[in-house]
């Protein structure tokens, strides 16, 4: 294993032109060897939630915790689902219950209310409040269409991500916006997906990049591929890696994003790609993902969850289920480079990844085939010395 | 050429234009026209050579048409119409009463003036694009260009039959054909050139025209100056050279020409005639006649306000003091007729300030609901009618004094310490902070949309309001008095109620959810979480609807509402036993259940539960009855006693239609005056207080002997009004079998129950229809959904007494109060759109769709399927029934009546049997075939874009 340093890290091609040519430069005077940066907390302790415990189906499209902290949601093909932590008790909504269609791509708690917010796919969506449901829909509503991937909710505002644009519902006023090609930079409107944070919306939209409203101007701007619709990253780190994207993710002034060809981090001057090939990611395929801070995003591919605790040093972990077996593994890796494989007993419950979201300490994995409960005890953020003990080997 | 014949020609040319505008349309490109004013078209259409078609409207009504609204008939009109806003300031008198009423800055040019009232583009289209005499000359091209030769019938948009306005002025009915020759105005031969006024020399001060004093000296801050002047002689003085009769004079003097170029003429008929072009300023037209400045000296230096504050200033700055002097020049030779200054000067007064006079409209207090200060000293009651709280010292019984808030108050509630009073304003959606020692409003704080009831929590940190019309809770932080957050509640919340915990907080509502077609109510009790603020639950009181007043009972194991239980799935064919509405109260237990019992007796009912409270001995509830004139005491013991001993399925089934059950617990019934309304109670358990709404008073009830024990006078005017009787009849049982139900109990607030009824008169099982709102229903008859009722007199009159009430009906002078008030009940204005405020992007792109004459594709749209035919401004109904494809199986017809679209927003559901709960749904789930306008071409957000342009009506 190189040691970290310079090639350590996929540097600028100058200076690896430079080091090449005048290593005498470089050698001279000897530099002391850089401090071990540490390692990153690994989740050793799951569950698995599925139709077992009482979910009405396995293919889990949608998780939330809820900001009161006692229960999450979670939203499946069969229907709505309340896993109460402390109790453990899973309740669910289908539409005998009222809920107005069974299948949930989208959910999103307004903090301030407690009312739960579904995207349905192919139903619109519906604001769920102390058992009542109230139902959007592209007939009865300003809603653009009925197929919502994705929910978010800015202020008073609810964004939903359609396969036919983006639509903006102002609760207080009643009011409806629909962005399209016709109002914003999208060169498709097939929004696959929407977050909302610190005066921000950003919306992952297939075949457009992502799009950036700011909510103070009503400005939009965009983030596309520089090298065209090309399936590699020609050049590096010049933008996304493609325009088919899944996700956006905005923590701490970091946007982070997800395609099917590959990830990236934009610090608002700097682009970092992530690529299967070269770091932690388990696959370019991804279908989500969810920022943490500005360091640490977690993604869902269809190979497992990848997780960059660290984006400064490109220290990612990565969650790799066996299903069969009911085993699994955590891979921690700095750029390509393998650090030790730490044994997690069964992780997510399956390798195809669609969701994951936070919970404090604790992080939800909504796959193929349930959900996986990660449990933070003694987590902390970025890396911690090895010394210090962390990243058990023991298998449970 | 005849009338008629140029009536035939004009709609050829139209007709045969159409091609041609749909190919410019279809061909895009070109502005969008504006209101240029009548100034513009005086410019050439003017003289002898075109047949004087300025002067002429000049001296005709159209041109005093805005101005009129300054007269005391104007107000008693727009009072009668339920409009609040003085009526040059109201869109709906101003859509008839001027051009470009509801047109935006950009859409009117520098030149146009709305004070000139009905002018030359209302009928023929606004002018920008045709105006330019190249195009003129070709009418083809005008007309591609928006120039419009109406029709009779569009005369009638405007001139259809108003009860409001027949109701003042009495006039004859509106003949139309008299009044087309009468403003016919056509061009009689080629132009000729048109004599110019000699040049003259130049004055000092220059002078700007009367339209430029009109800025500011309008509207009654100013006593309507400009409207006076407008309606004078002086107005029309250059105009009425046009006449047969100054030709006439003209001759006589021996003077040859056109009066209206001659200096002779015009040096007395127009202000500044001998002052040369360099004395006028751009704005000024000679063509207004005598105008201020002909009096008070040109007026370009001393118009500024700066300066006009100040009269030592302006009177340097060339204004005139106006005597005889300045008057008899003219005056002298006026033409054989004797001039008398003193009688002129009284006629032509037009000061600042109204004089003052004593009012002669009695005023009322409508007094509402009520709540006691926390030391129990003080009653504070709001009163809508009078916009102020009346405050009552509860030792003395006696009125304290009274504090103005804003507008229709309707509810007040005090912080746990007593310091602050918020009241909460349902006409201004606003809620006043009212400092409890100095009696001040210490602020207002805006909330949303017809604030009804209000409450502060046991802690003193939050208070909440009620959003009657946008189904909403706003939370509001006591101390900084900012919304933290809006709760989403259930249609038309009503008032609310803390548990004796503090832990809940129930919020009733007065409209019941959406419900499929032709199934039960089902109306919404929200529960609010008081620790947490958030909505933790929302029950559901089955079959029952107006759920109004709401308590807790002090040990907090159940809490009661007021409801109705309206069948109105059943076809209203008798009232008796409890047939169409039985009233009674809900009681909430802490497990969610909820039990419903009537108040009712067999033989008599107990109509419009308004509003209750439970003794905080936990001994009686007490509950209004604002339809019946009385309290009912329900012993609570007896009440529980009666439902714990029921089983499961007689508290389901039988206990909430059994009219027999309430002599088991209704003790008492104590008379009140007129339409009691909010109740409250003083903590010894000892007395009550009841607020009559038509009565303005305070009923002070002794609760130990259950009878009232005094009666407080808010202060109200003890005259009835015809707007006052009627007022009672409107909210009175009396006028129903049994007394069943008031007018007021399906309209609530003049408004709507969002209940579908099936009524008798066509057919038992045919056409249930939506109950319609009653504000702003003043001049738009038709009435009834299938249009055959020609008044509201016909309409409540002893048709409603055969199929509705049951009993005898109005008597004809009953029936002319009723009328009378229903006319006046007052419509909230629009909330998406003030007079003058620029639409939204959103809106106008709605506008123009609503408008639109082409489909996207270019295709011409008929006629007769686009939105402005059936529902053109500014009533937004034509007065006719049409067939927009709604008919359902259950109808007799499919023809309906065009509803006024004035707030549509506010009163879901849609259609005539209120099968639509939203705007979207009237064309995207039943205009399958485009029959109610052309929409199935529109895209989404075309459609979101109408559907916001439609509420700003």
């Amino acid at each position: 294993m190189n040691p970290p340093g310079l090639f350590s890290r996929p540097a600028s091609r100058f200076a690896r032109l430079l080091a090449l040519a005048a290593p005498g430069l470089l050698a001279a005077p000897a530099d002391p060897p850089a401090a071990d940066p540490g390692l990153p907390y690994v989740y050793t302790k799951w569950e698995q939630i599925t139709t077992q415990d009482g979910l009405p189906n396995d293919h889990i499209f949608a998780v939330r915790a809820d900001p009161r902290g006692d229960c999450v949601w979670i939203g499946s093909e069969g229907g709505l689902s309340r896993y109460d932590k402390q109790t453990k008790t899973i309740k669910n909504w289908t539409e005998q219950d009222g809920l107005p269609w069974r299948v949930i791509t989208g959910i999103e708690v307004n903090p301030r209310t407690g009312e739960v917010w579904l995207g349905l796919f192919g139903g619109g969506l519906a604001r769920f409040s102390a058992g009542r449901f109230d139902h959007f829909h592209q007939l009865n509503s300003g809603l653009v269409n009925d197929v919502v991937y994705a929910v978010a909710i800015e202020g008073d505002n609810v964004w939903c991500a359609t396969t036919a644009g983006a639509s903006r519902y102002n609760t207080k006023k009643d009011k409806w916006d629909i962005y399209t090609e016709q109002n914003a930079p999208m060169e498709e409107i097939w929004n696959y997906n929407v977050c909302a944070r610190d005066g921000q919306v950003h919306l992952a939209v297939w075949g457009s990049g992502i799009l950036e409203f700011d909510t103070a101007t009503e400005h939009w701007k965009i983030y596309t591929d520089p090298d065209g619709e090309m399936e590699i990253d020609l050049y590096r780190d010049d933008g996304v890696p493609h325009v088919i994207t899944t996700g956006a993710s905005y923590v701490d002034k970091i946007l982070w994003m997800s395609s099917y060809f590959g990830c990236a981090r934009y610090d608002g001057r700097h682009w970092r790609g992530y690529f299967d090939h070269e770091c932690g990611l388990p696959s370019n395929f991804n279908n989500n993902l969810k920022a943490r801070s500005g360091q640490e995003c977690w993604y869902c591919t269809d190979k497992g969850l990848g997780a960059c605790m660290d984006a400064e040093t490109c220290t990612w972990v990565t969650y790799i289920p066996d299903g069969k077996n009911h085993t699994g593994k955590a891979i921690i890796k700095r750029e390509n480079q393998v650090l030790k494989v730490v044994d997690t007993g069964y992780n997510v419950p399956q390798i195809f990844q669609i969701c994951v979201d936070f919970d404090g300490n604790d992080v939800w994995a909504g796959t193929s085939k349930g959900l996986g409960h990660g449990i933070g005890e003694g987590y902390y953020p970025r890396l911690r010395p090895a010394s210090a003990g962390v990243a058990q080997t023991t298998a449970k | 050429m005849t009338t008629l014949w140029k009536q035939l020609t004009a709609l050829a040319l139209g007709l045969a234009a159409w091609p041609l505008m749909a190919a410019a349309a279809s061909m895009g490109g070109g502005k969008d026209p504006i209101l240029i004013g009548v100034q513009a078209c005086a410019a050439c259409h003017d003289g002898p050579a075109r047949g004087r078609q300025f002067s002429k409207w000049r001296l005709s009504a159209h041109a005093q048409a805005y101005a009129a609204l300054a007269l005391p008939e104007s107000r008693e009109i727009a009072r009668l119409s339920g409009i609040t806003e003085e009526p040059h300031k109201a869109k709906m008198c101003l859509g008839c009463h001027a051009a470009g009423a509801e047109a935006e800055d950009w859409e009117k040019a520098g030149g146009f003036h709305l004070e000139d009232g009905l002018q030359c583009e209302v009928c023929h289209g606004a002018g920008s694009e045709y105006a330019p005499e190249d195009i003129m000359k070709d009418k083809m091209q005008a007309m591609m260009r928006g120039l419009k030769m109406p029709t009779k019938d569009d005369c009638l948009t405007c001139h259809r039959a108003k009860g409001s306005h027949d109701a003042v002025l009495r006039t004859k009915p509106f003949a139309l054909d008299a009044a087309w020759l009468a403003i016919a105005h056509p061009k009689p031969g080629p132009p000729a050139s048109e004599t110019q006024p000699p040049a003259l020399p130049a004055s000092p001060f220059k002078f700007t025209g009367v339209m430029a004093c009109a800025k500011c000296h309008t509207g009654s801050p100013f006593n309507f100056q400009f409207s006076q002047w407008r309606r004078s002689r002086h107005a029309q003085a250059y105009a009425v050279l046009a006449t047969p009769r100054a030709l006439e004079i003209a001759r006589e003097v021996g003077v040859k020409g056109d009066p209206q170029s001659l200096p002779q003429c015009l040096e007395c008929h127009v202000t500044a005639n001998q002052d040369g072009a360099d004395s006028r300023l751009p704005g000024y037209d000679a063509r207004d006649g005598v105008q201020c400045e002909a009096c008070h000296g040109p007026g370009s230096d001393y118009s500024p306000e700066a300066v006009m504050l100040d009269q030592s200033a302006a009177r340097a700055k060339g204004l005139r003091e106006v005597n005889a002097q300045t008057c008899q020049p003219c005056h002298q030779k006026a033409h054989g007729k004797q001039f008398d200054y003193d009688l002129a000067v009284k006629r032509i007064a037009h000061p600042t300030q109204a004089p003052s006079v004593a009012v002669s409209e009695p005023a009322y207090k409508n007094p509402l609901n009520l709540a006691l200060t926390p030391d129990g000293k003080e009653l504070w009651v709001t009163c809508e009618a009078s916009a102020s709280v009346v405050v009552v010292d509860t030792a003395a019984r006696q009125k304290l004094l009274e504090i103005p808030v804003g507008g229709q108050p309707n509810d007040v509630c005090f912080t746990p310490d007593g310091r602050k009073a918020f009241v909460s304003n349902r006409l201004d959606d606003t809620v006043s902070v009212v400092d409890v020692a100095t009696r001040k409003v210490m602020g207002t704080v805006a909330v949303g949309d017809e604030p009804h009831g209000v409450l502060v929590d046991q802690q003193g940190r939050y208070l909440y309001v009620l959003n009657t019309a946008t189904d909403s809770v706003s939370v509001l932080d006591v101390a900084t008095l900012q919304e933290v957050k809006r709760l989403s509640a259930s249609r038309s919340p009503w008032s609310l109620a803390q548990s004796p915990d503090g832990e809940s907080i129930l919020v009733t509502h007065a409209l019941s959810r959406f419900v499929p077609d032709r199934t039960p109510s089902l109306s919404e009790v929200t529960v609010i979480d008081a620790g947490r603020v958030v909505v933790e639950d929302r029950l559901v009181v089955k079959a029952a609807n107006l759920l109004q007043g709401v308590a807790w009972h002090p040990s907090g194991e159940f809490a009661v509402i007021t409801l109705l239980r309206t069948k109105n799935l059943v076809p209203m064919t008798r009232i008796n036993h409890g047939w169409t509405i039985s009233n009674g109260l809900g009681v909430l237990w802490r497990d969610g259940t909820i039990d419903q019992v009537l108040l009712d007796r067999n033989d008599l009912c107990f109509p419009d539960p308004s509003d209750v409270c439970l003794t905080p001995d936990g001994k009686y509830a007490l509950v209004t009855s604002s339809s019946s004139d009385q309290v009912a005491v329900v012993d609570l013991a007896r009440l529980i006693a009666l439902l714990k001993a029921a089983p499961p399925s007689e508290r389901a089934r039988v206990l909430p239609n059994h009219l027999g059950k309430s002599v088991e617990y209704v003790v008492a019934r104590i008379p009140t005056p007129t339409c009691p309304k909010g109740i409250v109670c003083s903590a010894d358990s000892a007395t009550a207080y009841v607020a009559n709404m038509l009565d303005d008073s305070v009923t002070v009830l002794d609760l130990t002997k259950l009878e009232a024990a005094g009666r407080v006078d808010l202060g109200g005017s003890k005259e009835l009004t015809i707007r006052r009787r009627g007022e009672k009849l409107f909210h009175s049982a009396n006028i129903s079998f049994r007394r069943q139900f008031s007018c007021s109990t399906c309209h609530p607030d003049g408004h709507i129950d969002n209940l579908v009824y099936d009524i008798e008169d066509d057919g038992i099982g045919m056409g249930p229809i939506d109950n319609r709102t009653l504000r702003g229903i003043n001049d738009m008859a038709p009435y009834k959904w299938i249009g055959i009722n020609p008044s509201l007199k016909r309409q409540c009159g002893p048709r409603l007494a055969v199929f509705i009430t049951r009993i005898q009906p109005f008597s004809p002078e009953q029936l002319t109060d009723l009328h009378y008030y229903l006319c006046s009940i007052p419509r909230p204005p629009n909330r998406y759109r003030k007079l003058g405020e620029d639409l939204t992007e959103a809106q106008r792109r709605g506008k123009a769709l609503y408008e639109r004459s082409h489909k996207n594709n270019g295709q011409p749209i008929p006629v007769n399927n686009r939105c402005v035919t059936c529902h053109p401004p500014p009533l937004y109904t034509d007065g006719h029934v049409h067939n927009v494809g709604t008919k359902f199986a259950y109808d007799r017809d499919g023809k309906f009546d065009a509803p006024q679209l004035q707030n549509i927003y506010d009163s879901a559901p849609y259609l005539h049997n209120g099968i639509a709960p939203t705007l979207e749904e009237i064309w995207t789930t039943y205009n399958p075939y485009d029959e109610h306008g052309v929409t199935n071409d529109m895209t989404k957000d075309q459609l979101n874009d109408l559907i916001e342009f439609l509420k700003t009506i």
